[in-house]
């Protein structure tokens, strides 16, 4: 351990420190919302952090240029507006004269640029600088205007600058090296404390520019489990909670005093097979697996139903009617063909792994779908693995087959380029690719025209569904469960919390 | 045989060893496959039935037969709770003699190994090494065993130790027996009463460790059960479901409690000092 | 003395195997603190992203330099930083520990306040059915897992009797001593549960044997009341084994009951440790073992110091 980041920690526990004496002064409020979540933030750093439970904490605190509103449109955060140039290869942003930072400066032109060039500095460790690599430069030509110019039309980075992991941070924090150690963004809410594991407090901020919040702040408490978060909810400890197992998110309406909201995300759930394994090597074999499984039947017993059958394309704007896609009606008889005309018709044994608790569902569904391909005579043995093994084990492909719940963008491009692209950061993982699949990614990254893009990411998701790499199977919902006197939630698909900033505890 | 007879005329003992001679029963039956359903059957249509007179014990979130889950679940438990027994008490005897007999330099090193291990908590060196080698029935038998194989060390080397210096052991090397015939013969003679009780105390131990880490989910892996399993699965049903909950809770309480019991009556028979107390 | 200074003399030796040991075995589960982090999105890093958070995060030396560093630190009281604290692995631990020190002190008490009436009693109606019914009771108590326990009670009070346990945002007892002990009743009950099961039945059978001692004997045939030969003269005989398995116990529970932390959602030591162990935070885990280990060891050099005092006979360091 480096002794300067040792220092580091030192001056975040005094600052740390003095934020906790400050707020033990201030009396509790009734406006304070009481929340609790399972999975607590793994980290402050709003460009290193890509895991779920901490972009939800790091969005109420920072901001991006851009945001994607509930139905997955881009609306103005940092950023008043934007324009592409005619050739596609200049975006230039417009900033709100009014956004501060929480330590009381304007954000600047000049603390955009330095936010992007830590992301594309690779000495940073942002897994999200893939999505930036086209910028080629940053000009800051007056107080409020920035230009990215790019090497090429990129058209999927717009939606990629929507996320937290692009989010604007103070140049001067960046240049004191504290980002990460203290958060100090532009965003709706201060974090005052932050106990890992634990609970988090936050505030809200009286200059943010973006409107004003109508709670004075929220406590989260991390309750690890969500049985426990049910009774927290049940006994009034807790206005509202996060909740990620579908079995617990199904018992809040039996209480008269909570309600239940759920949205559909853009996650998926998804059997992925190893192609570069035998036999999965096979189309056919790979084919057949996929006729073989009654998706609806996973999500109904898995699930209990909660969710809907899908293919690749999980965004609303380009989902389609996943009936369409091949194999998607169970067709045992067709997957008993399909097998036999690879030469196994006295099936084969294969292992397929699963993280243990994440999804809260990934046993139960290996479960269904290993009683239903034993059907066609595939043995599947199942490995339930801590979910840090089952990442180290992903990530070096392996593995047969994979129960994984993957992250989806609002972007196809965004979403599937890291598997299937020729030089995709994953493809090692995915472990198949055509020329078709390449080229049709191609041209959907670089076509401005939406219902251009939206015909070739059709053309993308038949051909996907038909060579099977991966079977798709479906999307789930992401709950919150609040007690009737909270008002004001708006749930997005990509299960943000920003809509905490029109939320009010009535009495 | 004398030992059975002991035990059957001991009050607790007999209880015990009714209990435990059931459950090892039914182990094997559900070892064999006779159960009233096949366990890894999903009956779709009858998911999370109550007990009624086709499912005895209801089914579970997949629609398997409860009832059938619970005997391969106790013929699971068992397996994992006898074969880590098995191999902590033969390394525990194997150390524990080495330790007493070569005395010195050996004795420091062992018993000091063992004290890291005790030292060590329990719960989180089995978790770090099923991590290590991926879990799985025989990862669960080998760190269940490294947890339990110092308290038999101690168990071996503390008689072991003061039987070395009695002069029979003297006298039998005087008349020229072989070193390893001391070792097998008059050492274990002396050695097998503290080691039965212990072993049997041992499988309750076994048992409950073998349910917290499928509590986990790093035992037992699915569609295969054991009773931790299966009330880890409990756990988010437990409302819509409580059979989920109280069948295996039950039969791992009953369980315990069967080998606790018999450990009591064994200790109560096998040493002297303590026939008295609990007769 | 002497027995006491050889048994401290072994504690170095025993804290250095026990810190190689997690040390090796941390190091050898799969995944890294950058996995920890990014989960699949770790696989988006180029290799000089890899490298630049791998030093962050102190990783990218070899083990034995790690180790060495480590130890170097260690034996100064510095036990590193903890990546998901960004804090001192000591203050990270010493902030966690209290709740775990009540709640092994609750638990005991319980198990003290239960058990050792109960055991006397039972002693004093030898075979008698009262007798039978508090050994049945203390068998239950020994053979029930405290996850069961814990869940049975749970689902028996909210589904039963619609109360359930306060499982919202932990309260230190000194902020607020009425809540901290509205949460931590259930959980102190569980883990107390299957203590004064065993503080039962050892000061049972404790109680039986000095009852059938000869000096006790006598002392009633000279004609000393029963209850005054209970309290003055058996009670505190039997006494020692009760507080040789009290400690022992106790020392457990100093570990943190990972479980029983996790179903009650208490922010203890063992839900640290285990979290610490899923977010790979090697320092913490390293440096929580290590403190559960020494608690471990002084704890049951204190119990076999109290069994000397107690008990005349026992000459230490003569086994």
């Amino acid at each position: 351990m480096g002794q300067s980041l040792m220092k580091k920690f030192a001056t975040s526990v005094a600052f740390a420190a003095a934020l906790g004496a400050a707020t033990a002064v201030v009396p509790a409020s009734a406006e304070t919302l009481r929340m609790a979540w399972s999975q607590d933030a793994t980290g402050l750093d709003p460009h290193k952090q890509t895991a779920f439970s901490s972009l939800r904490l790091l969005e109420l605190v920072y901001e991006p240029l851009v945001r994607l509103n509930a139905d997955l449109e881009i609306i103005p955060a940092l950023a008043e507006s934007w324009e592409f140039s005619e050739d596609g290869k200049t975006l230039t942003f417009k900033l709100d004269a009014d956004a501060k930072f929480q330590n009381g400066e304007k954000v600047t032109p000049a603390d955009v640029k330095a936010s992007f060039e830590r992301v594309l500095d690779e000495a940073t460790g942002a897994a999200a600088r893939a999505n930036f690599t086209s910028i080629e430069s940053i000009d800051t030509p007056d107080e409020t205007t920035v230009v990215f110019n790019l090497s090429q039309p990129d058209v999927p980075m717009l939606t990629a600058m929507t996320g937290i992991n692009a989010a604007v941070v103070p140049a001067s924090e960046i240049e004191a090296g504290t980002i990460g150690t203290k958060a100090i963004g532009s965003g709706p809410f201060k974090l005052d404390s932050w106990e890992p594991n634990q609970k988090e407090v936050l505030s809200a901020n009286p200059d943010w520019a973006g409107g004003e919040v109508k709670v004075d702040g929220i406590d989260i408490s991390v309750l690890p489990d969500e049985t426990a978060i049910l009774a927290a909810l049940r006994t009034k400890q807790v206005d509202f909670a996060l909740i990620n197992d579908p079995l617990v998110a199904t018992l809040v309406p039996n209480e008269a005093s909570l309600e239940l909201s759920r949205t559909p995300v853009l996650a998926y759930h998804v059997l992925q097979l190893n192609p570069s394994r035998e036999p999965m090597t096979e189309q056919a074999v790979r084919q057949a697996i996929s006729c073989a499984i009654d998706r609806q039947d996973v999500l109904d017993t898995a699930l209990l139903g909660e969710g809907a059958v899908t293919g690749p394309l999980t965004m609303p704007a380009y989902r389609s009617d996943p009936g369409a896609l091949f194999c998607y009606e169970r067709d045992v008889e067709k997957a008993k063909q399909l097998m036999a005309d690879a030469g196994y018709e006295d099936g084969f044994s294969a292992t397929v792994i699963a993280a243990t608790g994440e999804p809260p569902t990934a046993a139960a569904e290996a479960q269904v779908i290993q009683s239903q391909l034993a059907e066609i005579g595939i043995k599947l043995d199942i490995k339930m693995m801590e979910l840090n093994v089952y990442v180290d084990t992903w990530l070096k492909g392996d593995f047969d087959m994979a129960v994984a719940l993957n992250g989806g963008r609002a972007d196809p491009y965004s979403m599937y380029n890291r598997y299937w692209t020729k030089d995709g950061n994953l493809q090692h993982v995915a472990n198949y690719i055509d020329d078709t699949l390449d080229s049709l990614m191609q041209e959907g990254r670089v076509e401005t025209d939406f219902d251009k893009r939206k015909e070739i990411f059709a053309k993308f998701e038949t051909h996907l569904a038909e060579v099977s790499p991966w079977i798709w199977l479906y999307t789930g919902y992401t709950y919150t469960a609040q007690q009737k006197n909270v008002k004001g939630f708006v749930p997005s698909p990509t299960g943000t919390l920003f809509g905490l900033t029109e939320v009010s505890v009535g009495e | 045989m004398q030992l059975l007879r002991a035990i059957f005329s001991h009050s607790s003992g007999r209880i015990g060893g009714a209990i435990v001679g059931l459950y090892i029963i039914i182990a094997i039956l559900g070892l064999l496959g006779i159960t009233p359903h096949d366990p890894l059957m999903q009956f779709r249509v009858d998911r999370l039935h109550a007990p009624d007179a086709t499912y005895w014990m209801g089914t579970d979130l997949f629609g398997r037969d409860v009832a059938s889950r619970l005997m391969l679940g106790i013929s699971q438990s068992f397996i994992v709770a006898f074969a880590s027994v098995a191999l902590a008490a033969v390394a525990g005897i194997v150390l524990g003699l080495a330790a007493a007999w070569f005395g010195g330099w050996w004795d420091g090193t062992i018993m000091r190994f063992m004290d890291v291990l005790l030292a060590f908590p329990a719960i989180l060196l089995a978790l770090l090494i099923i991590a290590i080698v991926g879990p799985g029935t025989w990862t669960s038998v080998m760190a269940i065993a490294i947890v339990y194989t110092p308290i038999f060390t101690r168990v071996v080397r503390g008689p072991a130790l003061s039987l070395k210096t009695r002069d029979f052991v003297d006298a039998a090397r005087t008349f020229g027996s072989s070193r390893n015939y001391i070792l097998t013969r008059h050492l274990m003679l002396n050695l097998v009463a503290p080691l039965t009780v212990q072993v049997t105390l041992a499988l309750a131990w076994g048992l409950l460790t073998e349910a917290g880490l499928s509590f986990l989910g790093l035992g037992t892996q699915p569609p295969a059960s054991s009773l931790g399993l299966m009330l880890a699965d409990s756990r988010n049903l437990m409302e819509m479901a409580p059979w989920l909950l109280i069948f295996p809770g039950i039969a791992i309480m009953i369980g315990i409690l069967g080998f606790n019991l018999l450990g009591d009556a064994l200790r109560d028979i096998l040493d002297p000092r303590t026939r008295r107390s609990a007769a | 003395m002497n027995y006491l200074a050889r048994r401290l003399m072994t504690f170095p030796l025993v804290m250095l195997g026990v810190s190689v040991l997690v040390f090796v075995s941390i190091r050898l589960v799969p995944g890294d603190a950058i996995t920890a982090m990014l989960g699949t999105e770790a696989g988006l890093l180029t290799p000089d992203q890899r490298a630049a958070l791998e030093a962050y995060f102190g990783i990218d030396q070899g083990w034995f330099t790690q180790y060495w560093r480590w130890l170097a630190g260690a034996v100064q009281g510095d036990l590193g930083v903890s990546v998901t604290f960004g804090k001192p692995v000591l203050d990270v631990i010493l902030e966690r520990f209290p709740l775990t020190l009540e709640l092994a002190l609750l638990s005991m008490v319980i198990a003290l306040a239960i058990g050792l009436p109960a055991g006397i009693f039972a002693a004093t109606r030898n075979e008698k059915p009262s007798d039978l019914a508090v050994r049945i009771f203390a068998m239950i108590g020994q053979s029930t897992p405290n996850f069961v326990f814990a869940l049975l009670a749970i689902y028996v009070l909210s589904v039963g009797f619609g109360v359930l346990p306060a499982m919202g945002e932990f309260t230190p007892f000194l902020e607020n001593p009425l809540r901290n002990l509205g949460q931590m009743i259930l959980p102190a009950l569980t883990l107390g549960f299957a203590f004064a099961a065993a503080v039962t039945r050892i000061s049972r059978s404790a109680m039986l044997d000095i009852l059938s001692d000869d000096y006790i004997r006598t002392a009633r045939a000279k004609g000393v009341p029963a209850r005054k030969v209970i309290w003055r003269h058996a009670l505190p005989n039997a006494l020692i084994p009760v507080v040789t398995l009290s400690g022992v116990e106790f020392g457990y529970l100093l570990g943190g009951a990972v479980i029983v932390e996790q179903i009650f959602a208490l922010p203890g030591l063992g839900r640290m440790v285990l979290d610490a162990i899923l977010q790979r935070d090697y320092a913490l885990v390293q440096g929580s073992v290590l403190f559960i280990a020494l608690n471990f060891m002084i704890v049951n050099l204190l119990v076999d110091l109290a069994y000397a005092m107690l008990d005349p006979r026992i000459r230490l360091g003569g086994k």
